[in-house]
């Protein structure tokens, strides 16, 4: 296999734009040389292509859905889309799914830098393989000089069946505590043998991804220092780290300067968080190993598995910018993560009581289309929806309170929020009245002062984390938990982000301002895109066609156990009596004969 | 910890007073024959002690059988074979199901446990009596012949105490050791007790009172433990489709198959770590399950019809002399255990029967045996 070396030329400033046709189509692969299966690809190819860009380049991407059997979509993982939110990708929210035989257009710029990856956000599609790195260079890094080269190492878990086959029994009564379908494999950069060729003594910028649907990993380089430089395409300042957790969506770019010497090959790994598998299947290898290549004639030693990990605290990074905390918080919201099971017998994911549903006409489309006065009323975009509307400009704070036993990585699109509290596993949730100056101008010194900014933070199990961002990029955004099958139960919530503003900035065409080519999928997969969440264009509040989940499970006796119970007494009492009426028998016997 | 296990009181209780009923027999027996004040009070003590004598090795025997073949069973450590638990319990429960259900019939027919111990006591001696007068004489007939009041109680309780062993560790392999003694050693009292009083006479009304309230709880187990059977195979089918995994759910959402599900209620369950100790008696007695599923409600009702059918069917029997649905003349088998009597009509057997209220009839069977 071919290294993944990118040498990027510089001193490219002027924006340029990149045109691609994406023809997704399924072929045949074996990533983990354990098993081959088809994935999706794209012109034929997999893995995927990595997109390039520098910073203020345009992309356009014709995409034409060639794999027959699915609907697909691609959202670019991290961009902030601001002015295109119809480009973000996710189907049900900013777009309908892009039915096999259509074509769709995704038109946006790159405005930030650092590392991203590009994913379908569609029917949970995205581990069969549409998922690649998409790296955006900038020209004014403040680390620019530091690094003689870049990589990708990208990791993922890997499913040897496919994700409709894996849905069905996850999503299924016979799963009723939402088991996870446990992966067969660790990739790095799609394959078992990563290799990246180094010279003595440079350093590199490695853009670490984790490109998969459900695990975290840890990272480690085998006799190398990492000094953090970036976090989810925010330049950080220099942190050295020596063991990095990635959870799934989230990447990290890190500088290792190599050894002064080429006697040996140094193992890089990436180790599978066993504690988010329910259970390790046997025969499992957590494991995936990579090799920086100081001599090539030299052999591949074997890595040193670790028992214990104690990675890397992200939560202590400080953005090279120097953004200082948002401490004016204009609007405040809860949510509470809850997984539990409803009257179909199936596990669903809730957030505050509400699991997510995507709805007959995409979010966005219901926006656009409904009567300017109703825009603010969430109503109209589905109860399922969980739809939160926050006005342009206002500091947005999100308490997410985690009660489930799980970690969950959250992902905010189309923003970098900063994580002024991420407590301990277990800690319960966030308490406003103990921590002072939530609200007020001086942050208390609880809270970083320059709080790490990113948009994917692992929420640890029973504890919370609180988020804040400015709400300046009008669009309807999700909020979600990145672990796909989490996604697919309803972890989600969708962020209406200046619904005016927002109106405004389409025109008065509404619906029709968007392009023709996505209005047009729409109609080739009969998915409405006037209306209200239930399709409804005349009542905009009848949502009595929304999408809705089953009934909660009866708490206690329906009529259905009453019944079944009187029965069961009476019969009972009938069959002892029977016994009595025969055991009575017995007196005329006494009489007779003792 | 599950200390009393009621299937194995009964099943104690039943077989001692069973054995309680031979020994009464036998010793009115011997007091109206040869124990009166003008007989031979030696021999009266000498074959009296006969009957004590194989009454107590009999029931000594079987205690150490009993012992050891219960020690086998929890010597194969039942609790390690993993998911398939779930089998071998239903098996145990259906096992224990069984076996009460049809002991039962029996404890309510105190005089029908006398009927069939006279009738086959005397067929014993009957016996005996023609061997004796058969002109060769071997010297292990004259064995027999001396020391029938050893051997005959002796056989007989060894038989029913077997009988019981083999019931106690039908009943007890899905239930833990600890269950055991305290059922089984007040099983025993309650048994001798009851024999006691049976054989002292005076009123049975009582007795047979609390015979049938004894019966009727012994069919709630029964019924318990039918539904329990089914229980444990659902619960086993279940395991099989959520991949073992509903075990991690206590008796939660997803600890049942709701498409099976008639109720399901999130308090009263049996587990005790759950503080569910109370209702863990009111499973053990009568079944009761904070889930319930169609197999688990029907499977009870049909317990319950099947017991009424059975029930009327042996009263019609009784009455009419032959079962419900069926031609007189079929219904003239005779059923061994669950004797029923003879139609009113049948002559007696030509055998002189021994029977606690004779005081002066002395049959040449009785004085051959006496002799």
């Amino acid at each position: 296999m071919l290294p993944w070396f990118i040498l990027f030329l510089l001193g490219l400033s002027k924006a340029t734009t990149h045109t691609y046709d994406f023809n997704v189509t399924w072929v045949t692969a074996n990533p983990d040389g354990l098993y081959e299966r088809p994935v999706i690809g794209i012109n034929g190819q997999w893995p995927i292509p990595i997109i390039n860009t520098t910073v203020g380049d345009r992309v356009i991407i014709h995409l034409h859905n060639q794999l027959g059997n699915e609907s697909t979509s691609l959202h670019f993982h991290g961009f902030f889309q601001n002015g295109t939110t119809e480009m973000d990708g996710p189907t049900g929210v900013t777009q309908c799914p892009v039915p096999p035989g259509s074509s769709i257009t995704y038109n946006f710029t790159t405005d930030q830098p650092g590392t991203y990856w590009y994913h379908s956000h569609d029917q949970g599609q995205y581990p069969d393989g549409l998922r690649g790195p998409f790296i955006v260079q900038d020209p004014d890094s403040p680390h620019k000089g530091k690094y003689t080269g870049e990589f990708i190492l990208s990791v993922s878990e890997w499913y040897h069946k496919q994700i409709p086959t894996l849905l069905t029994s996850f999503m299924s009564y016979t799963n009723p505590t939402g088991v996870e379908p446990e992966p067969q494999a660790a990739l790095m950069n799609d394959g078992p043998n990563a290799t990246f060729p180094v010279q003595p003594g440079q350093t590199y910028f490695f853009h670490i991804v984790n490109m998969g649907a459900f695990v975290g990993q840890y990272v480690w380089f085998e006799g190398h220092h990492m000094r953090v430089i970036e976090v989810d395409g925010v330049w950080t300042e220099e942190a050295e780290a020596d063991l990095l957790y990635v959870t799934a969506a989230q990447r990290y770019g890190v500088l290792v300067t190599m050894k002064n010497d080429t006697s040996a090959n140094f193992p890089i790994v990436s180790s599978i968080d066993e504690d988010m598998l329910d259970k390790v299947p046997p025969g499992l290898n957590p494991n995936v190993t990579g090799y920086l290549i100081y001599d090539s004639t030299q052999t591949l030693p074997q890595a040193q598995w670790l028992d214990d990990f104690n990675p890397f605290d992200d939560f202590t990074l400080v953005p090279s910018d120097g953004l200082g905390i948002f401490d004016n918080v204009d609007h405040s919201m809860t949510l509470d993560v809850v997984m539990d099971n409803l009257g179909d017998g199936q596990n669903y994911a809730f957030l505050n009581d509400t699991t997510y549903l995507p709805q007959k006409v995409p979010t966005l489309y219901t926006l656009l289309s409904a009567p300017e006065d109703l825009v603010t009323n969430t109503a109209i975009y589905g109860e399922n929806t969980n739809s939160l509307i926050v006005e342009h400009g206002e500091v947005v704070e999100i308490i997410l309170n985690n009660h489930d036993i799980g970690k969950h990585p959250f992902h905010l699109h189309a923003h970098n929020f900063q994580v002024v509290v991420r407590s301990d596993a277990e800690a319960g949730d966030f308490d406003p009245t103990n921590t002072t100056a939530l609200t007020t101008a001086a942050p208390a010194p609880a809270f970083p002062a320059v709080p790490m900014r990113r948009d994917t933070i692992q929420v640890p199990p029973h504890g919370n984390v609180v988020l804040r961002f400015r709400a300046d990029n009008p669009g309807v955004w999700l909020f979600h938990c990145h672990i796909q099958w989490h996604m697919q139960t309803g972890l989600m919530a969708t962020i209406i982000e200046a619904p005016l503003a927002l109106r405004a900035q389409k025109g008065s065409q509404g619906v029709q301002a968007l392009p023709a080519d996505h209005l047009a999928a729409c109609q080739a997969g009969g998915t409405l895109y006037e209306g209200n969440a239930g399709g409804s264009t005349s009542d905009w509040l009848d949502l009595s066609n929304a999408n809705y989940p089953p009934d909660p499970l009866p708490a206690g006796f329906t009529a259905r156990g009453i019944v079944a119970l009187v029965f069961s007494v009476v019969a009972a009492f009938l069959g002892m009596a029977a016994i009595s009426w025969y055991g009575a028998a017995e007196f005329k016997t006494m009489k007779v004969g003792n | 910890m599950y200390v009393f296990s009621v299937p194995i009181f009964f099943i104690v209780f039943r077989e001692t007073l069973e054995t309680g009923i031979i020994v009464a027999i036998l010793l009115s027996f011997l007091k109206q024959n040869i124990g009166g004040p003008d007989r031979d009070p030696v021999i009266y003590r000498k074959l009296r002690n006969q009957v004590w004598v194989g009454t107590g090795s009999s029931l000594l025997l079987c205690t150490i059988a009993g012992c050891g073949l219960i020690g086998a069973f929890y010597s194969l450590n039942i609790n390690g074979w993993g998911i398939a638990d779930q089998i071998w319990e239903g098996v145990f429960s259906l096992l224990a199901s069984l076996i009460i259900s049809i002991m039962g019939i029996a404890l309510l027919r105190v005089s029908k446990l006398q009927e069939k111990w006279r009738i086959k006591l005397a067929l014993a001696l009957a016996t005996h009596s023609r061997t004796s007068t058969d002109t060769a004489t071997t010297r292990f007939k004259r064995f027999c012949e001396k020391y029938a009041m050893f051997i005959l109680p002796f056989v007989t309780v060894l038989r029913e105490g077997l009988e019981a062993v083999v019931f106690i560790g039908g009943v007890s392999l899905g239930l833990p050791a600890s269950a055991i003694p305290l059922p089984a050693i007040t099983g025993l009292l309650a048994g001798c007790l009851l024999s006691y009083l049976i054989y002292k006479g005076g009123n049975m009304a009582p007795i047979q009172v609390f015979l049938i309230i004894s019966t009727c709880v012994l069919y709630l187990v029964g019924a318990g433990l039918f539904t329990r059977c089914v229980v444990y195979f659902e619960g086993y089918k279940w395991n099989h489709m959520t991949g073992g995994d509903s075990s991690e759910s206590g008796t939660g959402p997803g600890s049942y198959n709701i498409h099976t599900s008639v109720w399901h209620v999130n308090c009263c369950g049996i587990s005790i770590n759950t503080g569910g100790g109370g209702w863990a008696i009111f499973n053990a007695i009568l079944g009761w399950s904070n889930s319930a599923s169609y197999g688990s409600v029907i499977s009870y009702n049909m317990y319950w019809i099947a017991v009424i059918v059975g029930f009327l069917s042996l009263l019609y029997r009784e009455q009419r002399g032959h079962w419900p649905l069926m031609k007189k003349s079929a219904a003239v088998n005779q059923d061994s255990d669950i004797d029923t009597p003879k139609d009113p009509g049948e002559p007696e057997e030509p055998i002189q029967l021994p029977t606690l209220e004779e005081t002066d009839d002395k049959s040449a069977t009785t004085k051959a045996v006496a002799a």
